[in-house]
């Protein structure tokens, strides 16, 4: 919460002060007695939010009780003398308790029990005594040692807290025991509430007692009384936390005041006393979390009392009451937030702390026309004087109700002092101060704009007790905002404030500032005279004294003049002006020529000013920053071969400058950093007006040139808005005059050495030295990372690692260097090759200029051939699968995709563990040194057969290599290609046959057909063989019987054959079934079907 | 019926200003600025709380769109009532209307929906003239003569 300022309308603390039940503890012995100390601090220490809602007062033996007033039985002749008696709160909240506690020490088996029973029970009495007349309830806490009792004196306990309790004369209710040992801080909550519920049984009785007066009251005069048992009653309530019902009275009480008839003399206190009331209620209802209703209530409130103005020469009273009841009210809001009361942007305390200053304002306006002749303070005897009993009574007429005053000298002296306290009161140091509130506030509830309002309103309070420094500090920050969101009005209405402040505080650097902006074109100024404000400016320049702004306040301007006496030949001397971020009379375009610039070129910057004020503007220098990576060069502009640049008004004058750039900047970029322009008229102070251009700061173009075809009446400065600044530039090497040929046979094939001839030939017109040629691969979309599957090398066959460099030395002028490198890439995608070939040459201007320059060659790499694989089996007829140690061959087939002749050197096949040679020993190839073309098919067969047959099926069978070359490669670097030859199923067969058979054989000729059975597995296998035979054979054997083939053994069988007819025929065929176990029927029927001849060639007899 | 109409850009500058007072003097003219400028707050806290509570579902993108330009009663003070409406383009208007005098105080919401709707379509009038630059301040005589007649006519 923030301390708010003070005066005499502030609440008092009783008001504002949260009520809590009285409690008074007493017999505790704090500075003798470490454990009352104990007992003490626990009640009376870190009292937390969820304790019981009591106060502990310690009472000594002194302390006395308010002497009780005599009971009144009628109030037929009463008549009150006020409202509210300005003593009554204290008491209830801190001299009358509700409770009074007696602490006493004892043990139930003390062995002085009844000396002590004795002395506790005259303590109770004295304290009864103390309290006659007031129902405060009496309450006795016996302390003890804590040490449980043990069971057979807990009777006595009992009965001895039975006898207590008799002697005392208090109920059993009443009586506490306090063990002291462990657990003080439970017992002591547990007690605290005990003496709460006690109190609040007192507050109730107390307000049954007030309840009573109600009847005898009458309207006509205890209408006042009405109002007190009402307030009475409220506040009891709220001691006794009941705050729904004590805000019902408050209530009425409020409603009664309303009823009370109003007179000058008592308006003071009616008013005085409705704040108060508000007050409560207001805070009743935020404590309920009723905030809307609390709102209401105050604006209701607000409204009521609105119109009750009261004499007029104490108007102000009036206002200030208003200011307070906001201020408080905007106090209570602001708490109840604290407390978690949710608050939006259009509802928070801001607001009553901003009509607070609002109504102070108006307070110090009526102050203005009421207090003018109050010069002085009255003289003694000094009507303020005196003891007032009732709230917001006079002193100088207290208790008095008749409307007409008994004494008007002393009525005029007191509305005299009054007036003066008035006079003498610091208003704007009470605005300032609920200004800053509501700035927080609002500032906190997303109201950036309403906050800069209050602030100016601020500054404008400042100004106004002459604190100028201050008010040119928040306006300065203001200014910036309006400036930004471009509300020129209320700009200048901030600007014409702060340049006044600056005048007034003399601070050369600021009115030098605030003048300059002053005469933008944005910006209006009070009679529209800017003339007068360039003259001030020239003469600070100048050094002498500058014309007062209009409107000052007549007290503040000879204190100014002396400050500017004192100020204005000294610092400073020079005044720096960012304008880039104030609005001002000057504007500035710059612009690079082009967008690069060649090393050896001349980079040309033009400057457009435009003057928008209509005067002479003379600069002594204008300088342009440049900025490189590597330093920062300003530029002098120079107009007509002087340095001093003339300006005039409403025109836009075009500069230009010229510069070399150096050779260190090749690359990186110039970028225009400020222009300054130097006002100087020789006379020591100098003012330099700073254009800082941003980089990062996007322009935003706020004027569309192409929007600016359609004005129909150009306007002078139409160029201007079209000229689109240009900050930066890029300086990139010179031109290079060298150039390249390449030789080579693309496409090439992957895998092989492929060698690139290049030729650099240099056009250049003189010898150009230090040449070296770096060769690297560039990334490309679809080849990306080319470094990673691409060698490259200046030797055939020895990769070198990238990139290549080359040192070449000294190139005569149009002579020619040429090398030979060579690539290999496994990826048949195009690599982009890059040759940077930089060196040095001499030009008169810069020796030594290094230049670079890229080439590239893109090389397309193909595959030179394609591998297909077949399987065979040894008949030639395709399988797609393979038995176990039966052999079959594995046919590559090489398609040459290659547009080049090549040349087979070798091939050979690596087999894969589960395959091995079918003739057990590597085979030759079929195929080597073969010369085939594009589009030829080069076909290998090598026999493998399956060893075992693996978990899984094989992939592949092996890898298989080929060596070649371009035929027309003759120096005898080979290639090595491998390929993968893809897998085929193997199965197990239980038995292997080998078939012996004549594959030609003559007509009627008789030849054997042996047929070997080899068991594979470790169990005997029985098969029942037919002979299927033909009608062109006839063949001698068993036609059909079964066989055991022995595990690991081999059965033969032997047939004779005779062939009947000539051709192709079909000899007969074994077929087996297997007898028991039929599972592997399939694959024996399948063997016995494979190794079967299906053609045998008869030729007919030769005669 | 408004005592104040303004149109402010979507960069929150000023491009239009324009009431009704019994003075022109300054004081008049920078209360009635810095009542409008102040319910820039309001706005801007209106149109972030819109955005936000629609971007929670992509869904109602779409729906931005389509919202009510008019955002009704921005606040009110002891002496002014501030009425918000907001074109697609982002540009504010303001309309003010006075809580003293009976005409104001007694004004329906309806009546001010309409008032801004029509200022919307002058203010799109306006704009569609082929010489006046986007951005700039309008000082179009047309539109300052409608708008007051607006202002005007609903006393």
């Amino acid at each position: 919460m923030t301390a708010q300022p003070s005066d005499s309308t502030e609440f008092p603390p009783e008001i504002t002060l949260k009520p809590l039940a009285l409690i008074g503890l007493s017999g505790l012995d704090t500075i003798n007695n470490a454990i009352h100390k104990t007992i003490w601090d626990a009640f009376s220490n870190n009292r937390r939010l969820d304790r019981a809602s009591v106060q502990f007062k310690l009472l000594h033996n002194t302390f006395e009780f308010p002497v009780i007033k005599p009971k009144r039985n009628s109030y037929e002749w009463y008549i009150p003398k006020g409202i509210l008696k300005k003593n009554w709160i204290p008491k209830r909240v801190s001299l009358i308790p509700a409770v009074v506690v007696i602490f006493y020490d004892m043990e139930w088996n003390d062995p002085q029990w009844n000396e002590k029973i004795i002395e506790c029970a005259s303590r109770v009495q004295s304290i009864r005594a103390a309290v006659e007349g007031h129902a405060t309830r009496v309450a006795v806490v016996v302390v003890q040692s804590g040490l449980s009792p043990p069971p057979s004196e807990y009777m006595l306990g009992a009965e001895r807290a039975q006898v207590l309790c008799s002697a005392c004369e208090i109920q059993s209710k009443s009586l506490f025991v306090l063990p002291h040992s462990d657990h003080l801080m439970g017992y002591i909550v547990r007690l605290e509430n005990a003496f709460y519920d006690i109190a609040q049984n007192y507050y109730h009785h107390e307000t049954k007692n007030i309840k009573q007066h109600r009847d005898h009251l009458n309207k006509t005069t205890h209408q006042y009384l009405f109002v007190r048992h009402q307030f009475k009653l409220g506040f009891l309530n709220e001691l006794k936390q009941d705050l729904s019902t004590a805000h019902k009275h408050y209530m009425h009480a409020y409603n009664n005041l309303l009823e009370t008839r109003q007179v000058d003399t008592n308006i003071h206190e009616i008013r005085t006393v409705a704040g108060y009331i508000n007050y409560k209620l207001c805070k009743l209802l935020f404590a309920l979390n009723l905030a809307r209703d609390a709102i209401a209530q105050l604006k209701s409130h607000i409204e009521r009392y609105k119109n009750r103005i009261g004499p007029t020469e104490l108007l102000f009273e009036h206002y200030a009451w208003i200011a307070r009841q906001y201020s408080a009210f905007g106090e209570l809001f602001d708490e109840a937030i604290g407390l978690g009361l949710p608050a939006i942007q259009s509802q928070h305390p801001g607001f009553y702390y901003q009509h607070a200053a609002q109504f102070t304002v108006k307070r110090r306006q009526a102050m203005r026309s009421v207090c003018c002749e109050a010069l002085q303070y009255p003289p003694p005897p000094d009507p303020m004087e005196g003891i007032v009993e009732f709230y917001g009574q006079r002193p100088w007429r207290p208790g008095r109700l008749s409307a007409d005053p008994h004494d008007p000298q002393k009525e005029q002296a007191a509305v005299l002092a009054l007036q003066y306290n008035e006079r003498v009161f610091n208003h704007s140091g009470m605005i300032i101060s609920f200004l800053s509130s509501a700035i927080t506030q609002f500032k906190t509830f997303h109201s950036p704009r309403m906050r800069k309002q209050l602030v100016v309103e601020m500054a404008n309070e400042y100004y106004y007790c002459a604190d100028y420094g201050k008010a040119l500090t928040l306006l300065t920050h203001m200014l910036w905002d309006y400036r930004r969101e471009k509300w020129w009005f209320l700009a200048s209405h901030v600007l014409n404030r702060a340049l006044q402040c600056a005048y007034l505080s003399a601070k050369i650097q600021d009115y030098i500032q605030l003048s300059i902006e002053a005469l933008s074109r944005h910006i209006q100024v009070p009679n529209n005279d800017k003339d007068r404000i360039f003259r001030n400016v020239m003469s600070v320049l100048n050094l002498n004294i500058p014309a007062p702004e209009p409107d000052l306040p007549a007290s503040s301007q000879s204190r100014a003049l002396e400050l500017w006496q004192m100020a204005i030949e000294k610092e400073p001397m020079t005044v720096i002006i960012d304008m880039m971020n104030i609005s001002s009379f000057l504007e500035v375009k710059t612009k690079f020529t082009q967008v690069k610039y060649r090393m050896d070129d001349t980079i040309e910057v033009e400057l457009f000013v435009r003057l928008t004020y209509n005067t002479t503007l003379q600069a002594k220098a204008v300088t342009l920053t440049i900025a490189t990576n590597t330093e920062t060069i300003e530029i002098p502009i120079v107009d007509n071969e002087t340095s001093i640049v003339k300006l005039e008004g409403d025109k836009v004058k075009r500069f230009s400058c010229q510069f070399k750039s150096n050779p260190h900047d090749i690359g990186s970029n110039l970028s225009i950093k400020n222009v300054s322009f130097i006002l100087d008229n020789e006379r020591r102070r100098k003012v330099i007006m700073n254009f800082k251009i941003e980089e990062n700061k996007s322009i935003e173009p706020t004027i569309h040139p192409e929007l600016l075809h359609f004005i129909l009446s150009p306007k002078s400065d139409y160029e201007y808005d079209c000229i689109v600044p240009m900050n930066t530039t890029s300086i990139t090497s010179r031109e290079c005059r060298l150039s390249i040929e390449i030789e080579n046979a693309v496409p090439a094939l992957q895998g092989e050495w492929f060698p690139t001839t290049f030729k650099v030939i240099n056009n250049e017109d003189s010898l150009v030295y230090d040449m070296t040629i770096a060769l690297s691969l560039l990334s490309s979309p679809d080849n990306p990372n080319p470094e990673t599957v691409t060698e490259l090398s200046f030797k055939h066959g020895e990769p070198q690692p990238q990139p290549l460099k080359f040192q070449v030395g000294n190139v005569d002028k149009a002579s020619t260097y040429s090398n030979t490198f060579f690539l290999k890439t496994n990826r048949t995608a195009t690599a982009t090759v890059q040759l940077r070939v930089t060196y040095n040459i001499d030009f008169q201007e810069t020796p030594k200029l290094q230049c670079v320059k890229d080439f590239t060659t893109k090389i397309t790499v193909i595959k030179p051939f394609e591998v297909s694989t077949k399987f065979v089996e040894l008949s030639f007829m395709p399988i797609t699968k393979c038995f176990v140690d039966d052999p079959f061959i594995v046919m590559p087939e090489i398609k040459i995709l290659s547009p080049w002749d090549l040349l087979i050197l070798d091939t050979e096949l690596e087999t894969v563990d589960c395959f091995g040679y079918g003739d057990h020993k590597k085979p030759t190839s079929c195929i080597s040194n073969l010369q085939v073309a594009e589009k030829n098919i080069a076909s290998d067969a090598i026999s493998v057969q399956a060893k075992y047959k693996p978990k899984d099926p094989p992939t592949r069978v092996g890898l298989y290599n080929i060596m070649w070359r371009r035929k027309s490669n003759t120096c005898g670097h080979c290639v090595m290609s491998t390929t993968a030859l893809s897998g085929i199923a193997i199965e197990e067969c239980p038995i292997s046959i080998e078939v012996n058979y004549p594959e030609v054989v003559e007509l009627m000729t008789s030849v054997p057909l042996k047929c070997r059975l080899t068991g594979r597995t470790d169990v005997p296998i029985r098969l029942s063989l037919t002979v299927e035979g033909t009608d062109t054979y006839i063949f001698s054997g068993y036609k059909k019987f079964s066989v055991t083939v022995p595990p690991k053994d081999k059965f033969e069988l032997c047939y004779n054959i005779l062939p009947l007819v000539t051709g192709n025929t079909i000899p007969p065929r074994l077929k087996a079934t297997v007898l028991g176990d039929n599972t592997r029927q399939e694959v024996i029927t399948e063997i016995f079907e494979k190794n079967f001849p299906r053609n045998i060639f008869v030729m007919p007899k030769y005669k | 019926m408004a005592v104040c109409v303004a149109v402010i850009g979507k960069d929150n500058s000023p491009l239009y200003i324009g009431g009704i007072g019994n003075d022109t003097s300054t004081d008049n003219e920078l209360s009635r600025q810095w009542l409008v400028h102040t319910a820039l707050d309001a706005l801007e806290e209106r149109l972030s709380t819109t955005n936000t509570s629609n971007t929670n579902s992509s869904a109602n993108t779409a729906r931005t769109d389509l919202r009510d330009l008019y955002l009704g009663l921005l606040y009110s003070t002891d002496t002014h009532k501030i009425y918000g409406y907001v074109t697609n383009t982002r540009i504010k208007l303001v309309l003010v209307t006075s809580s003293t005098s009976p005409s104001g105080s007694n004004i329906r919401d309806a009546e001010v929906r309409t008032a801004l709707r029509r200022l919307h379509a002058l203010y799109a009038d306006a704009i569609c003239n082929p010489f006046h630059l986007p951005g700039d301040q309008i000082t179009s005589q047309k539109f300052d003569k409608q708008v007051k007649s607006l202002m005007l006519n609903n006393v």
